[in-house]
């Protein structure tokens, strides 16, 4: 049973972007579709950690360990973290546009939207 | 007037796709290396290279500010275009005024805040606030810098929120303040990497003295990105939480389409 684990950090990647699409197809809440697109945005982060993973690898800090020590990459990691910070704000920024619409029409529904009339 | 998809239309869709997707998404999955026993030729060279080239013992920031120098600057200016544009949108209504009036739901009073909330946010405030800039000061030896520090030191300041209110908030937090640290340090980033053009070097090329290895001020022109990415995450995200709040308070009479 070797290919289970090895199997699981895919799978829950695929199931997180899985699920997060259906939550986005099915929305029927502008928030609660911008809570999907995060799980979305997740899965990408579950992939790019899993694929820079070594086993018995250290966090790649040599400040107690010296270098050299096998460690997991570094570059998932710099990717992950400078998406978490801009993620966040971009999710601000959906958000607002939401405040905004709701101002306007009314609704936060993506059904009830219809085209803008001139 | 075009009618849109019909929700059940589209899970019939959605469904198609994911059975399209599915076998390639197997596929991968199954001939993917060994979990754990990838080869990373990249994290391995940088693993290997940057303690001696660089000087700095926490290889994210490595590849955060030196490696992929170039790669932080477009993240930096993303940040600015998204807090530019939670700016944009949410003050559009209420020009420039700041009515300090709660917004009311009827039926929902606005019950006065506990002494325990407030002294646990004048106590723990200031300890988060110190957490944050001694997190963003160690980006260069230990798991720190400025994207995790500036968000920490935004957190603090939004217990003056929680405990001092909107008032407290406004008179601690000045919104031109925080306006200024978000386009400073994505400036300074910036300049960093012109500095080093002027200097007749590859953009963001590092040419100050770069320390001693595990020292906290190692790094050399890393110390200066670090400020910059600081202040614009600690910035703009104060800037984000501000406009945000100003949500809450009654949009004054004049305002009003």
């Amino acid at each position: 049973m070797s290919l289970l684990p090895s199997l699981l950090p895919w799978a829950v990647a695929a199931w997180l972007l899985g699920v997060g699409l259906y939550g986005i197809v099915t929305s029927r809440n502008f928030v609660h579709l911008i809570g999907c697109l995060s799980v979305v945005q997740s899965s990408t982060y579950v992939l790019l950690l899993s694929v820079g993973f070594r086993t018995g690898g250290i966090a790649p800090i040599f400040y107690t360990h010296p270098p050299g020590t096998p460690a997991v990459d570094p570059m998932v990691h710099a990717l992950v973290l400078t998406d978490v910070v801009v993620g966040a704000t971009v999710t601000a920024l959906l958000l607002a546009l939401i405040l905004q619409l709701h101002k306007r029409r009314g609704t936060v529904d993506p059904e009830a939207l219809r085209p803008m009339q001139p | 007037m075009p009618r849109g998809m019909t929700p059940r239309a589209r899970l019939v869709l959605f469904a198609l796709a994911g059975l399209c997707v599915l076998p390639g998404v197997m596929h991968v999955a199954l001939h993917m290396p060994q979990f754990g026993a990838h080869p990373l030729p990249y994290g391995d060279a940088i693993n290997a290279a940057a303690p001696g080239e660089r000087h700095l013992t926490n290889m994210v920031s490595a590849v955060n500010f030196d490696y992929r120098g170039f790669n932080t600057l477009g993240e930096e200016f993303m940040l600015l275009c998204a807090v530019t544009g939670v700016t944009v949108l949410l003050r559009g209504q209420r020009g420039e005024g700041r009515s300090a009036e709660p917004g009311v739901t009827p039926g929902r009073p606005i019950p006065p805040r506990s002494d325990g909330v407030v002294l646990i946010c004048h106590l723990g405030g200031p300890v988060i606030l110190l957490f944050g800039l001694y997190v963003a000061l160690h980006a260069m030896t230990t798991p720190g810098g400025g994207f995790q520090g500036g968000v920490i030191i935004a957190s603090g300041a939004l217990l003056l929120f929680l405990g001092d209110g909107y008032d407290g908030w406004h008179r601690m937090i000045r919104s031109e303040a925080m306006d200024a640290c978000e386009g400073a340090g994505a400036a300074l980033y910036a300049a960093c990497g012109f500095a080093s053009v002027l200097l007749d070097l590859p953009f963001l090329q590092d040419f100050l003295p770069l320390g001693a290895l595990g020292d906290l001020f190692s790094g050399g022109l890393m110390l200066i990105e670090n400020a910059g990415v600081t202040l614009a995450v600690g910035g703009g995200f104060a800037v984000v939480f501000g406009k945000f709040l100003e949500e809450t308070r009654i949009i004054p009479e004049a305002y009003k389409p």
